[in-house]
């Protein structure tokens, strides 16, 4: 069984599809490519798939990573000439790499998620969007009410910041660069920190408006951040 | 081009719909093309994108060099509400082009109550709502599907309706489009619907004038020019192995209504169902030959990387080589994990089989529909099965390891009595003696789903008197006492919901005053019931000075001039009457398709014939 780990992109083409939908769709590529793929046991087999992280309604990738289980050997080159020949708009292949067979799931492993987010601000606010960012940057202890269908959770936001917000500007946009550790037992989406800026730091930007993009997934440690197709 | 606001767009549920990109879509340059057209359902986009008939227009137009065809469907309510006040019009999937720019709009109208959203669509695309308000700048607006054999209420919306089938009409309108555009649009609007009243299975509403009776019923309905027949006729393909088909359709991002391939195998039914508008419609039976299924097969495979095909037709498993295509398809696609289903089961063990054949080891749910609760009112209807025909299949599917089972009913079928009505109730509670007796045990889940009967044009039903929704309710609650089971469930459809589409089924065009006043006192997504608004619909009737149940629980004698009686399906009137007759009596009419012809029409008017390749093996 042979284990190919994909470098891939969620483009502005398909940014608003959801992650199931995101993976439904390679899914079908991966069949139009004729690639042989690996199938559970059981009574509704389902391809042998993995993803490092969902990504969430809105947010668009330059580095998603997947692992997929062959039958059989396929030439690397080979096969993702295929399966690019086969991907929607949107979806690119940047780098591909065969792991040994007992490589442990992405999802075990990834531990480090950063993102820019833009958002349109009026000029003139620059101190007072750095004083927000600043004060968020300082505090403790943040408290932001996540609301599911399933109901309302308070979640302490701090606690998942790799490196405090670093903030630029350009035009008529504010450019937020955030990292975002990924625990065994939780983590938050960008969306939601820039939710629990507007409503607690006066950050002054329409929160619809943010364009968040992921720029990396890495496996991280105190010294080094490795993608996980260079381990 | 629109630009969408990303904040719109993180506001509204499901943005995907509105986003377009996806897989097969077809993106043409439109300074390169003659005709742009923007194919429409008037439904929500996973309703929109699971029609079978668009995604084959979509493929035979996009096929033609001088053509653009899009994608448009009914915005959600939060889309809408956006849209609307953020000035966005109504714009297409692929180009995110104004639909006002088309030159052709066109509505696949599958269920009277999507008419509100046709009016809504127009509007929010900035076009004109009426025909007759709109000039040669507009898009020409065409309907088709079903209800076009019985438009009337919605005829003052639209230019021109299709009739029958449209793979090979919707060319013949293209090319006449074009040919009108490259003659500098030559004697405007009215030049163009005269040359398309020429086209055979097209009809242009405005090409007629309707004169009523003081009793309210239409007194005639007849040309006003030359250019129009006395009778339009619905068009159909003869060979359904010499027309395009939906080889490459478009594979949504987003889990649609039907999200797998669509295989369709024939169309047509001949069994004959009194109630069943499409089993008249659709006539006559015209199978696609086993090599031509197999290759559409392996294309829609290669192009899609769906992993399932439905086996879709009217009655899939009466296709006369079912079990040699299915064989070929699971030979096919076994290493490729491709599963193969039928969406409609016939009452009998043959069917069984097959299921077991198709889905192996995963055992959801058996759907039937023997449609009445006794053998007397099955033989009214003419549904051709007996008791014995259900325990036998229902039998067979629990021996094979099937536990739940869904039964399809409607009330109000004409001669229907309580007796009847309770009937369904012993045939449910049968049902589960039934998997006592097979498997020793208790456990079987039985799903009763009772529709209410809505008469409908072109079916020998089309003078019954639809019940009113108070009985409807009446025999609803009759049946809900019997059925206290906790292992059946019963659902029943909302009467005045079928109240109304029974009033707009056999409606005439008077009723373009009830919905344009209904749409523009909110009534849209009628056919969703969170939406369903029925005093607007009933104040929209009372302001037009007309009355729903003229339309749809008066009886009409056989003689009454039909609002439809214009249009014509090939099968003649007096068929229709026969068969009323007939299933007032009780009598069965035999299928065309194995045994003698019933006389309907169809062939001889239309020279078409019934093509069954089992019989010709």
């Amino acid at each position: 069984m042979a284990k190919l780990r994909l470098e891939i992109t969620k483009g502005e083409e398909i940014r608003y599809i959801s992650h199931l939908d995101y993976a439904s769709a390679i899914e079908r590529a991966i069949i139009r490519a004729k690639l042989p793929a690996a199938y559970s046991e059981g009574f509704n087999p389902h391809m042998k798939l993995s993803f490092a992280s969902a990504l969430a309604v809105g947010v668009t990738s330059q580095a998603e990573y997947m692992d997929i289980e062959f039958k059989e050997d396929v030439d690397l080159r080979q096969g993702v000439i295929r399966l690019t020949a086969a991907l929607p708009l949107g979806i690119m292949v940047k780098s591909a790499k065969y792991m040994p067979a007992k490589t442990p799931a992405l999802m075990a492993i990834v531990n480090l998620a950063t993102y820019d987010v833009t958002v349109p601000c009026a000029a003139g606010e620059f101190v007072a969007v750095e004083d927000s960012i600043k004060r968020y940057n300082e505090d403790q202890e943040v408290l932001h009410t996540r609301e599911t269908p399933k109901g309302r959770k308070q979640i302490e936001v701090k606690q998942y910041m790799a490196t405090p917000i670093s903030v630029t500007w350009q035009d008529n946009l504010v450019k937020m660069a955030i990292d975002i550790k990924i625990t065994p037992t939780g983590s938050i989406k960008p969306g939601e920190i820039v939710a629990a800026l507007v409503a607690m730091f006066d950050l002054k930007v329409d929160k619809d408006q943010a364009l968040i993009n992921r720029t990396g997934l890495y496996v991280a440690d105190d010294k080094a951040r490795v993608k996980p197709t260079e381990m | 081009m629109i630009t969408l606001d990303p904040a719109i767009l993180n506001r509204v549920l499901k943005p995907a719909r509105y986003t377009g990109n996806e897989w097969n879509s077809v993106k043409k340059d439109h300074s390169t093309v003659a005709v742009t057209v923007a194919l429409s359902l008037p439904d929500v986009y996973e309703v929109g994108m699971s029609n079978l008939g668009l995604k084959i227009l979509y493929q035979i137009l996009n096929n033609r060099t001088d053509t653009a065809a899009e994608r448009v469907y009914a915005p959600w309510v939060d889309m809408e509400a956006e849209m609307r006040s953020h000035n966005i019009p109504l714009y297409t999937l692929e180009s995110l082009k104004p639909v006002a720019e088309f030159d052709i709009v066109g509505f696949s109208l599958q269920y009277e109550m999507s008419y509100s959203n046709v009016l809504n669509m127009l509007d929010l695309a900035g076009i004109p709502l009426l025909s007759a308000q709109r000039d040669e700048n507009d898009p020409l607006i065409v309907g088709g599907g079903p209800c076009t054999f019985n438009a009337e209420p919605a005829a003052d919306f639209f230019d021109c309706f299709i009739l029958g089938e449209g793979e090979e009409i919707i060319e013949d309108l293209v090319e006449v489009v074009a040919a009108w555009k490259r003659a500098d649009k030559v004697d405007g609007k009215l030049g163009l619907l005269k040359k398309l009243a020429h086209i055979e299975g097209m009809y242009v509403p405005s090409l007629y004038d309707v004169t009523y009776n003081a009793d309210n019923a239409v007194a005639q309905v007849v040309p006003n020019c030359t250019e129009a027949g006395l009778v339009v006729t619905k068009r159909v393909v003869k060979d359904l192995n010499t027309v395009g088909y939906a080889t490459r359709p478009v594979v949504p991002y987003l889990d649609i209504v039907h999200n797998r391939i669509m295989l369709e195998l024939f169309r047509g039914c001949t069994r004959g169902c009194r109630f069943c508008q499409a089993g008249v419609l659709y006539r006559p039976v015209r199978e696609r030959t086993p090599e031509t299924l197999l290759k559409f097969a392996k294309e829609l495979v290669a192009s899609t990387g769906y992993s399932e095909i439905s086996l879709t037709s009217l009655s899939s498993a009466d296709y006369s080589c079912l079990p040699t295509v299915v064989q070929s398809l699971i030979d096919e696609f076994k290493d490729q994990n491709v599963s193969i289903s039928l969406p409609s089961l016939r009452i009998d063990s043959f069917s069984i089989e097959l299921a077991q054949k198709l889905q192996q080891v995963r055992k959801s749910g058996l759907t039937f529909a023997p449609e009445a609760g006794s053998q007397r009112l099955r033989d009214v209807i003419n549904k051709g099965v007996t008791e014995k025909n259900l325990e036998d299949a229902v039998g067979a599917a629990f021996a094979a390891g099937w536990s739940s089972v869904k039964l399809y009913f409607m009330m109000g079928l004409p001669t229907e009595t309580d007796e009847d009505v309770l009937g369904i109730a012993k045939l449910a509670y049968r049902v589960l003696d039934i998997y006592k007796q097979v498997t020793g045990r208790r456990g079987a889940k039985v799903t009763i789903s009772v529709a209410c009967f809505v008469p409908k044009p072109h079916t020998p039903f089309e003078w019954f008197a639809q019940d009113t929704a108070a009985e409807f309710e009446r025999k609803q609650r009759l049946l809900k006492a019997q059925l206290r089971d906790r292992n059946i469930t019963f659902n029943w459809h909302d009467a005045r919901t079928s109240f109304l589409e029974g009033a707009f089924a056999r409606g005439d065009r008077r009723m373009g005053q009830v919905l344009l006043s209904a749409w523009s006192n909110g009534a849209r997504f009628d056919g969703w019931s969170e939406h369903f608004k029925y005093n607007v619909w009933i104040e929209a009737f009372k302001a037009a000075e007309l009355d729903p149940h003229f339309y749809a629980t008066r009886e009409r004698t056989l003689d009454e001039v039909m609002p439809w009686d214009h249009l014509s399906s090939g099968a003649t009137k007096e068929f229709l009457a026969r068969e009323y007759g007939q299933a007032i009596g009780g009598v069965l009419t035999n299928d065309c398709r194995h045994e003698q012809c019933s006389v309907c029409g169809v062939c001889q008017e239309l020279d078409v014939k019934v093509i069954d390749w089992g019989n010709k093996a």
